[in-house]
């Protein structure tokens, strides 16, 4: 399998402040791959060093085996580019953009514009100024895909979009990863990323925390437990076993987070007269705020 | 794709460019035809000489073409709205186009930041020249108002204003690149033009600084009475080298810059 875009020890500092920190991914040719975390935690800083904007601190990328910063131009001529909060020339309308972005590119194939044009319903013939977000988020697609690039870098790329154009670009991705080409996209929004992705990162604080498929994060994502005793049981009896979490304690009642195995578990619940046990694996979007605000323990086994 | 980032930033100030050479070819028209009434005004060569007189640019006497030329469009206004558009647009080009963010736009194309550079150094030279143009021409009207001042002349200092206002043009964009701050480059630009406007104006009336006017590139440009003496190819190598100098630091700080 090739591989569309390396990082190694990727690390980003502003005076003294750690932005990104020894960050190292692989993502396969032909993957849609969803770069998530909360606002700040390191994502845009991330797509900027992939696109030369910002010069990396320490570490290196490489783009379809290039180098991110030495060999920019063949990069950026290959690769299609959406920027997070992306602004356009406020005067301009959407048509001339295209065609300006058309011509730097040396010429487009103008039917496959048309399609995006049509597909997008973008409109083209008002000053940018005069349209909404979604609209403008619209132009900032076609810009990335019109010149049909091997790899796509997008920054919360559906920022602004209604559901049904979310719909069509979620579509696009996978035409796009249909047809063997790359996409990394950075969102908060993990719904969006689910249904979408091949694979996940998570960073957190300059961190990827973990990376993985979505079923492989959902498998190992903590086992929710809800257990009533017959009578009040000391949490400490649970929470002295390794992997084990107590979320919730009251008298009787009490709720656990499970990562590890759980037998050991079992057999303390059996052992303080039990009346009713519940398990279920957590949401996704459980897991997901679970590294947000993770131990150490955790990243460690899910980052690589 | 040659040139197509001089013609967007083109696009995206056609109107002030225009405005800037339509307002400056108006006041010198202005200028130009009042000249014949004021040509015998002799009590106005007075003026010249004092401190005050040369920090607004008049040198010589002022009833003469030159003297008129120089105190009211080449001693002051012209340089002023030259470095007006100049700095501005050095400043707004890279650093003011980044901090509204539609830089990073230009950035991820296929180009290398030193010909991103180039084209905008292309952009600023057609507004200067647009500028220059609309200015020369109306000097050169102002012959059928008695003023006596040869076409090449006018050309050859609105050619040296045009490589000063490029100067400071350059330096405001290496200083936004290091900086990445558009406010600081207006400002150090804006206050190195001044200083350098000042060592040259006051140079002429003040004997303690009179050595310092060769740091100004005023002095290159119009403060050695270029318009009676013309435009030496030292001026223009001194212009030339500076603008290479200030290219050569704006480059390096542009391939640096973190951009959004």
């Amino acid at each position: 399998m090739t591989t569309a875009i390396e990082t190694s020890g990727l690390t980003k500092t502003y005076d003294g402040a750690v932005a990104v920190s020894e960050l190292s991914l692989r993502v396969a040719t032909g993957q849609v791959f969803g770069f998530l975390g909360p606002n700040g935690a390191g994502k845009s800083t991330t797509i900027r060093m992939l696109m030369a904007l910002q010069r990396p601190t320490r570490g290196r990328a490489t783009l379809l085996g290039l180098d991110a910063g030495a060999q920019s131009v063949e990069v950026h001529r290959r690769v299609g580019y959406l920027p997070g909060d992306l602004e356009l020339f406020a005067r301009l309308t959407g048509r001339q953009h295209i065609d300006w972005f058309g011509r730097s590119h040396g010429g487009v194939d103008q039917s496959f514009v048309r399609q995006l044009l049509e597909r997008f319903l973008v409109v083209v013939d008002r000053p940018v100024r005069e349209l909404s977000k979604g609209n403008r988020q619209k132009i900032g697609l076609v810009l990335a895909f019109m010149h049909q690039p091997e790899l796509l870098i997008l920054d919360e790329p559906s920022s602004g979009l209604d559901p049904l154009m979310r719909h069509e670009f979620e579509s696009l991705l996978r035409e796009t990863a249909a047809e063997g080409r790359t996409v990394f996209l950075s969102s908060h929004e993990l719904d969006e990323v689910q249904r979408t992705a091949d694979r996940i990162g998570i960073i957190r604080a300059g961190k990827l925390v973990a990376e993985d498929t979505v079923e492989g994060l959902r498998r190992a994502a903590p086992q929710k437990m809800e257990v009533r005793f017959r009578h009040p049981v000391n949490p400490g009896v649970l929470t002295a076993l390794n992997g084990v979490t107590v979320t919730q304690s009251a008298g009787r009642r009490m709720t656990l987070d499970v990562t590890g195995e759980i037998g050991p578990v079992l057999k303390v619940i059996a052992s303080n007269d039990p009346v009713d046990l519940t398990s279920r694996p957590a949401d996704l979007d459980e897991l997901f705020l679970s590294f947000y605000r993770t131990s150490p323990e955790q990243e460690a086994s899910h980052a690589g | 794709m040659l040139a197509n980032i001089t013609r967007l930033d083109l696009r995206l100030r056609r109107r002030s460019a225009i405005g800037y050479a339509a307002g400056m070819a108006l006041y010198t028209l202005i200028v130009v035809a009042l000249y014949p009434s004021f040509k015998n005004s002799t009590s106005l060569d007075s003026l010249s000489g004092s401190t005050a007189a040369a920090l607004f640019g008049v040198t010589g006497k002022l009833t003469s073409s030159s003297g008129w030329l120089n105190g009211n469009v080449y001693g002051n206004f012209f340089p002023l709205i030259m470095l007006l558009m100049t700095i501005g647009y050095g400043a707004a080009c890279l650093t003011g186009q980044d901090e509204d963010g539609t830089l990073a736009l230009i950035v991820a194309l296929p180009m290398r930041r030193r010909a991103i550079l180039g084209q905008k150094l292309c952009a600023m030279a057609v507004q200067a020249l647009l500028l220059a143009a609309a200015t020369t021409a109306c000097v050169i009207i102002g012959r059928g108002f008695q003023l006596t001042v040869s076409a090449g002349d006018a050309v050859a200092i609105a050619a040296s204003l045009t490589l000063m206002g490029l100067d400071f043009g350059l330096v405001t964009m290496a200083v936004g690149s290091f900086t990445g701050r558009r406010g600081s480059a207006l400002g150090i630009a804006s206050a190195l033009a001044a200083a350098s406007y000042l060592l040259n104006s006051l140079a002429s009336t003040i004997s303690a600084i009179r050595p310092g006017r060769y740091l100004s590139l005023f002095y290159w440009s119009v403060g050695n009475d270029q318009i009676t003496n013309g435009v030496s190819v030292g001026d223009f190598a001194v212009l030339v080298g500076a603008g290479l100098c200030a290219l050569t630091a704006a480059v390096i700080a542009f391939r640096g810059a973190d951009l959004n």
